[in-house]
């Protein structure tokens, strides 16, 4: 039975202030029962905050004394002052004012989350729900009508810890998709709203997620990739995968790296080297096939496409754009390519644009365009029907909702996948779902958290895919989930295929989009997809 | 002497406060720093060819501006809440009406005025009138002042019937979402009992904005006017401090963050400003982030030292 929750009971004492009802949660096609959610050990329990909904992102210490309550409660208000300063937050100080400002509480953004259709439509889940006892926060402390009028000025919320840390934890129940945005009338952006929260916790009161932010960019910018990958094991990977390439295709290319004065300096997603290392090979054959002036960085910094500190974090976002483009300037490229990662391709061509100054502001370019024009220019011939098997294709946000790159895929896939093999999933382009791997979700493994990601953040886009195969779910026929992007094909492996099962029950394979290139080249072979091995 | 008052004094200083409130917060948007790009596709402007980063080589191309397409989404959006009526049309059907009364309610006031001139001007603005000008002020002002009563009466009672018994609108709903609606109830309904019972050709408040507009105001002839206009001025007075100033937000909203495409330049004033920020030092606490540095240094200087997290 779901709960029934107000906004101003946000800080109450219960143990749990929404726990989330299994029963409630909408099944997926095939799906007999709803999911079991384990218990907490109470080890834990004691030790760590669960209050918001039964899970934890965070792995936030229980405080053990008042002083370490107040200290929880006067961090988050300072905090939430350095906000609203030009001097702090200038980067995003007039989205954040206004979304802060202007909600009209119509609740139009409510249909449009995932989180919170897929949770059984659990209150705390609405995507306007976080700003709401934000503003309520922000009218009690820092309004002169809410210190005077309270609860008659829309400020009747008083802070405590529970409160600071179950806001914590609610901003990363939001993957940032910004389809709540999308269809608000007035443009307030509730995902904006999760990521300056998620800001003043990291930036005022060291409050992340380990693998975003100790895993994440601290051991990016230390060791020169987010994966822990050195220079010296880069180019132990790239010797694997010339190696791959070879036993693929029966031919030893040598993948350039660090060539000077390169037309393109391609950027991956460190994370494809370790674990999609078919990714990087399948961009190397067709660069080479196509005849580019191409080039790797082994220089830290320069291998690693991600940058995570735009799920959380200026000061971290701004350090590795500015890395990463310093990385490129030495080498003297032309231009920046960033290979099939969605948050990396915003980060660096997009929101780090207005960073890059002087001299920095060196051109950066999504891989897609230029893979297109492989295709459309006939410099590689392919062959569609070497790709005779259901496809159909994600849209990740970041490139699609928040970059406008829609037709270059769909153009690719129409000359490599034979006519009737490709199907849109329902609400393909812009008003995609997310993979339920947005904004960190992939990587975050901490305490129960995985339990709620597979479950709750991934299970619309497991209906949509199911939906697109609707016809051809017959596991005798294989399918092929093209997602390309690393972060969405981290939730395709974990979410749809290791939690749902979507690979045993249905012949679900998941993969990019430049696998599917190389598996079509008509001079090739053999298939470079072999589906037993990779997925 | 108090309808003296409300329809002249407490007016003036409704309407002045209005604007000084309205301008003050433009203002403090337009000189907020420029932010960090955070567009929203598809982005009208860019017409059908859809986002510039589907190119290679963008940075090269001349960007694409469709002004019809931006005009279009613009007025289907402003006019129709074209967001609302696709993604949430049980709250459009109060929504729209509403807004429809606002829409028709600010024409009313401007042609209330362009009657109060033609007035000065010597020309009666009644059914009668022998000027055609005139007497067409006359019937839009009629159809415009009553089309928006009783709009807006409707939309803001659909709205708060719509909060009180909807369970989802109802959990979100603070006070002042309340306070809100309650108030349009009274604006609107105040100027429809007015027009009905006491001004049913609006000539009471025509000469009431003839005397503002001499700067010589009347007391008013009718306690319902009266009270339509006080109303009126609390609304204005309480409008610019509250969250339905959101037609303001909405400009910058959709032109200054969702379709805001424009790309940093070499030696452009973007590029100065942008220059400028890097020099504003953070004061943010974490242990990652540096003391004392400005945030091009902390940018440029990677972590501090010990700076691992604690």
């Amino acid at each position: 039975m779901k709960k029934t929750v107000r906004i101003r009971d946000f800080g109450s004492q219960d143990d749990v202030f929404s726990p989330i009802d299994s029963g409630s949660i909408p099944l997926l096609p095939g799906e007999e029962e709803g999911p079991r959610f384990r218990e907490i050990k109470p080890e834990l329990k004691e030790k760590y905050d669960f209050s918001l909904d039964g899970f934890s992102a965070l792995s936030l210490p229980i405080p053990k004394t008042e002083e370490e309550e107040a200290a929880i409660v006067n961090g988050f208000l300072r905090g939430l002052e350095k906000l609203f300063e030009k001097e702090n937050n200038w980067g995003f100080l007039l989205p954040t004012t206004l979304s802060n400002e202007y909600c009209m509480q119509c609740n139009t953004c409510n249909e449009a989350c995932p989180m919170y259709v897929e949770s059984g439509r659990q209150d705390i889940y609405r995507p306007n729900f976080r700003p709401e006892v934000l503003r309520r926060i922000i009218r009690r402390y820092f309004s002169l009508s809410g210190k005077l009028l309270g609860k008659w000025a829309g400020a009747d919320l008083d802070l405590n810890w529970r409160v600071v840390y179950r806001l914590a934890e609610l901003a990363y129940r939001c993957s940032l998709c910004r389809r709540c945005a999308s269809v608000c009338p007035i443009g307030v952006d509730n995902a904006l709203i999760s990521r300056e929260l998620r800001k003043v916790f990291s930036q005022e009161m060291g409050i992340a997620p380990d693998n975003v932010h100790k895993s994440g960019t601290i051991q990016h910018m230390k060791t020169g990739s987010s994966t822990g990958m050195t220079p010296l094991a880069f180019k132990d990977n790239i010797e694997f995968i010339e190696d791959i390439i070879e036993e693929k295709t029966g031919r030893r290319i040598t993948i350039p790296v660090d060539k000077k004065g390169a037309d393109i300096l391609l950027i991956h997603n460190a994370g494809e080297y370790m674990a999609w290392p078919e990714n990087p090979a399948a961009f190397a054959i067709l660069f080479e096939a196509a005849g580019l002036n191409w080039t790797l960085s082994s220089e830290a910094m320069g291998y690693e496409g991600v940058n995570y500190g735009v799920w959380y974090d200026d000061v971290q976002f701004s350090r590795i754009a500015l890395a990463q483009v310093q990385a490129a300037k030495r080498l003297a490229v032309r231009k920046i390519v960033v290979g099939e990662c969605g948050h990396a391709t915003k980060a660096l061509i997009t929101i780090a644009d207005r960073l890059l100054v002087g001299d920095m502001a060196i051109p950066r370019e999504p891989c897609l365009p230029l893979l297109e024009k492989l295709v459309t220019s006939g410099a590689i011939k392919f062959d569609p029907s070497k790709n005779n098997f259901p496809v159909t294709l994600h849209d990740p946000c970041n490139m699609v909702r928040l970059m406008g790159i829609l037709s270059p895929q769909r153009n690719i896939l129409k000359h490599i996948v034979p006519e009737g093999q490709f199907r849109e999933m329902p609400n393909a382009g812009t008003n995609n779902y997310c993979c339920g791997g947005g904004s960190g979700f992939a990587i975050m493994n901490s305490q129960n958290f995985p339990e709620w990601r597979n479950n709750v953040a991934s299970r619309m886009k497991a209906r949509q895919v199911l939906e697109a195969f609707k016809d051809v779910l017959d596991p005798a026929i294989p399918k092929y989930y093209c997602a390309p992007c690393s972060n969405c094909k981290g939730a395709a492996r974990d979410s749809l295929l290791g939690h749902f099962g979507f690979k045993d029950k249905y012949n679900i394979s998941y993969g990019g989009l430049v696998e599917l290139m190389v598996n079509a080249m008509s001079d090739s072979t053999q298939p470079f997809i072999s589906w037993e091995e990779e997925f | 002497m108090i309808s003296w008052f409300i329809g002249g004094p407490l007016t003036y200083f409704a309407i002045a406060l209005f604007l000084f409130k309205t301008i003050a917060t433009v203002s403090k948007y337009l000189k907020m720093p420029r932010h960090l790009r955070w567009d929203l596709y598809p982005v009208p402007h860019q017409g059908q060819e859809g986002s510039k980063y589907q190119k290679v080589d963008f940075a090269g191309l001349k960007p694409h501006i469709s002004l019809y397409h931006e005009l279009k989404e613009m007025s289907q959006e402003m006019l129709f809440i074209k967001r609302a009526f696709i993604h949430n049309p049980k709250v459009w059907k109060g929504s729209f009406p509403l807004h429809m009364g606002l829409y028709l309610g600010t024409a009313w006031l401007v042609l209330l005025a362009a009657g109060a001139l033609l007035e000065i001007n010597g020309f009666q603005v009644t059914a009668a009138s022998g000027s055609t000008l005139a007497g067409v002020v006359y019937y839009i002002t009629l159809f415009t002042g009553i089309g928006s009563f009783v709009a807006g009466l409707w939309g803001s009672a659909v709205l708060l019937w719509l909060r009180t018994t909807d369970e989802d609108l109802h959990f979100i709903s603070d006070y002042v979402s309340y306070l809100n609606l309650g108030l349009m109830i009274l604006l609107f309904g105040m100027g429809l009992t007015a027009w009905g019972l006491a001004d049913p050709s609006f000539s009471i408040i025509r000469q009431q904005v003839t005397g503002l507009l001499l700067l010589n105001p009347l007391s008013v002839q009718s306690p319902l006017v009266t009270a339509a206009m006080l109303v009126f001025c609390v609304f204005l007075i309480y409008l610019p401090f509250s969250r339905m100033m959101h037609f303001v937000g909405k400009y910058f909203f959709y032109h200054n963050i969702m379709w805001d495409d424009e790309m940093m330049q070499r030696n452009s004033p973007m590029e100065q400003d942008i220059a400028a920020y890097l020099q504003y030092r953070p004061t943010w606490s974490a242990a990652h982030i540096g003391k004392g540095g400005t945030w091009g240094e902390q940018a440029a200087g990677g972590l501090p030292k010990d700076g691992e997290q604690k």
